[in-house]
């Protein structure tokens, strides 16, 4: 291996700690507080993150959504609870955020097999392993260090890409992703008479929120064709629902993403988790956008390519 | 209103064989471009621009007309030289090539008279004028799928060759494509192409 290689490799190792504990600050601060109100934004701070993105690098990290890794932190807690204190199930059970102790016992079961008061008189009942991720509910410690959860051999083509200010046409959708299309026949219908959708026209989709985080009839999107020039409509009635924006340019990762449209977020959570953990990128508070390669009439769900631009912070790279 | 698929609609003209099978294929409307020249040139290129530019205009202009609408189907592709040699004979540059996307029979030809100006208009797609709405038969074919790189298509070429001749069918000289895969992304070996052989004797004939 060459010089330059190790060096480099070495680089991405630190980038990566950098990552973990940074990560780990937050998985700590979730322990101490478990039992408050625990918003993405104050989270994102506890680690210098951009709360933009936070999510999705956390969920990537871990394995789970914040909301998975809360409640199910609870749950181990409650678990240690049972087996030390004399506290009634009902009480562990509100402790723990449940409603009553008949919900509590059902989620428990679920994830550890028994139901809490077998487990809290079984001598052999070891404690559950409830997750894959590294990361458990511990006391009077702190968490130094954790695997993230997709720690492999990293198989996923990303290219850094210097992207220009781009104009378009848009139009918003808000609601379930999967119900944008409307949008975008708004959108083409629009564009058609115009003699727009020729020459190379992009097909842009840019999705605000992330669906772990945020309500499906919440979620916000917006379909973009690129082009040249503003214009007002010679051939359409109106032009209401459509408007013209600039996607701003600058340094980009862009991934493909190849199958349905409904498996994105899977792509979405490696880009973050995966990928930008272990590079030396920091990701800024703007938007990813996605362009669609391919028609998703003709096109069987298994072969469409979408690539997916995530924003990163200009830096000199030396 | 249910979208026309003609794709689906007519399976039986895009069969896919393993191994050369003959197939029939009906008369159909298409939007078509000509040109001459290497698959995967300029012009080549510039013209699956225009004839998608054309393509998706009329089927967005005549949905906001509330015309009904359908799924703009795959590429296909016509080959021929001039004097009807091989083609392998012949320098790719001498290739005369039709671009085809097949078009429901409801569309006009002033939808795409409409389309071309305004596109021209924009002038983002050198020649959309070329792009005419045109009536083919393709009739009697052998066809067969091939999987893998459009350079490696002779070996499949030479099986459909054989199979005419076991059947005593004669080829009408002409080769076409049909392009299920987008090959812009999809790596060239699994690039799935149909390969239609159009005959000018049939089994039955």
């Amino acid at each position: 291996m060459g010089k330059l290689a190790v060096q480099i490799k070495k680089m991405r190792k630190t980038t990566q700690q950098s990552y973990i504990t940074r990560m780990v600050n937050v998985v700590n601060y979730i322990q101490q507080n478990l039992d408050n109100e625990l918003t993405i934004a104050v989270l994102a701070e506890q680690a210098n993150f951009s709360s933009y993105h936070f999510h999705r690098i956390f969920s990537g990290m871990l394995g789970e959504s914040v909301k998975e890794l809360i409640r199910r932190l609870r749950l181990e807690r409650a678990a240690l609870q049972l087996k030390t204190s004399n506290d009634s199930i009902l009480t562990i059970s509100l402790a723990a955020g449940y409603e009553s102790d008949m919900a509590f016992s059902r989620a428990f079961k679920a994830r550890a097999g028994v139901v809490p008061s077998k487990f809290r008189k079984s001598e052999q009942a070891s404690f559950p392993c409830l997750s894959r991720s590294s990361v458990r509910y511990v006391t009077n410690e702190h968490i130094s260090s954790f695997e993230p959860f997709i720690d492999k051999e990293l198989n996923m083509n990303v290219m850094i890409k210097q992207v220009d200010n781009m104009l378009v046409a848009c139009v918003s959708h808000q609601g379930p992703y999967q119900e944008c299309g409307h949008a975008w026949d708004t959108l083409f219908s629009t564009l058609a008479p115009e003699g727009l959708l020729g020459g190379d026209a992009k097909m842009i989709g840019v999705s605000y929120d992330d669906p772990d985080v945020v309500a499906p009839e919440l979620l916000r999107y917006e379909a973009c064709i690129s082009v040249e020039q503003e214009f007002s409509p010679t051939h359409s009635t109106n032009l209401k629902n459509v408007n013209f924006k600039t996607i701003t340019g600058g340094c980009y990762a862009v991934t493909t993403h190849i199958g349905p449209y409904e498996k994105l977020n899977e792509t979405y959570q490696k880009l973050f988790g995966q990928w930008l953990s272990q590079s030396d990128y920091e990701s800024v508070d703007k938007p990813c956008f996605e362009v669609y390669l391919n028609d998703p009439e003709s096109t069987e769900p298994e072969d469409l390519i979408t690539d997916i631009y995530l924003p990163l912070r200009d830096q000199a790279h030396g | 209103m249910d979208k026309i698929d003609l794709f689906k609609l007519h399976k039986a003209d895009y069969i896919a064989p393993k191994n050369p099978q003959v197939c029939q294929v009906t008369s159909a409307c298409y939007l078509a471009i000509n040109g001459i020249g290497g698959p995967g040139e300029d012009d080549f290129n510039d013209a699956v621009a225009a004839l998608y530019a054309v393509a998706y205009t009329v089927k967005m202009t005549r949905k906001k007309q509330a015309l009904g609408d359908y799924v703009i189907c795959k590429l296909e592709a016509r080959y021929w030289t001039e004097e009807k040699k091989c083609l392998t004979d012949v320098d790719k540059s001498q290739w005369h090539w039709q671009l085809m996307i097949r078009t429901p029979a409801i569309v006009e030809v002033s939808d795409i008279a409409q389309a071309t100006k305004v596109l021209t208009d924009k002038g983002k797609t050198k020649s959309v004028n070329k792009v005419k709405l045109i009536e083919h038969e393709f009739s009697h074919c052998i066809q067969v799928l091939h999987v893998g790189p459009y350079e490696e298509e002779g070996s499949t070429i030479a099986k459909m060759a054989a199979y005419a001749k076991d059947q005593q069918l004669v080829s009408t000289g002409e080769h076409c494509e049909i392009y299920i895969s987008d090959p812009r992304r999809i790596p060239a070996e699994r690039l799935k192409t149909i390969l239609r052989m159009p005959l000018s004797n049939s089994l039955d004939s």
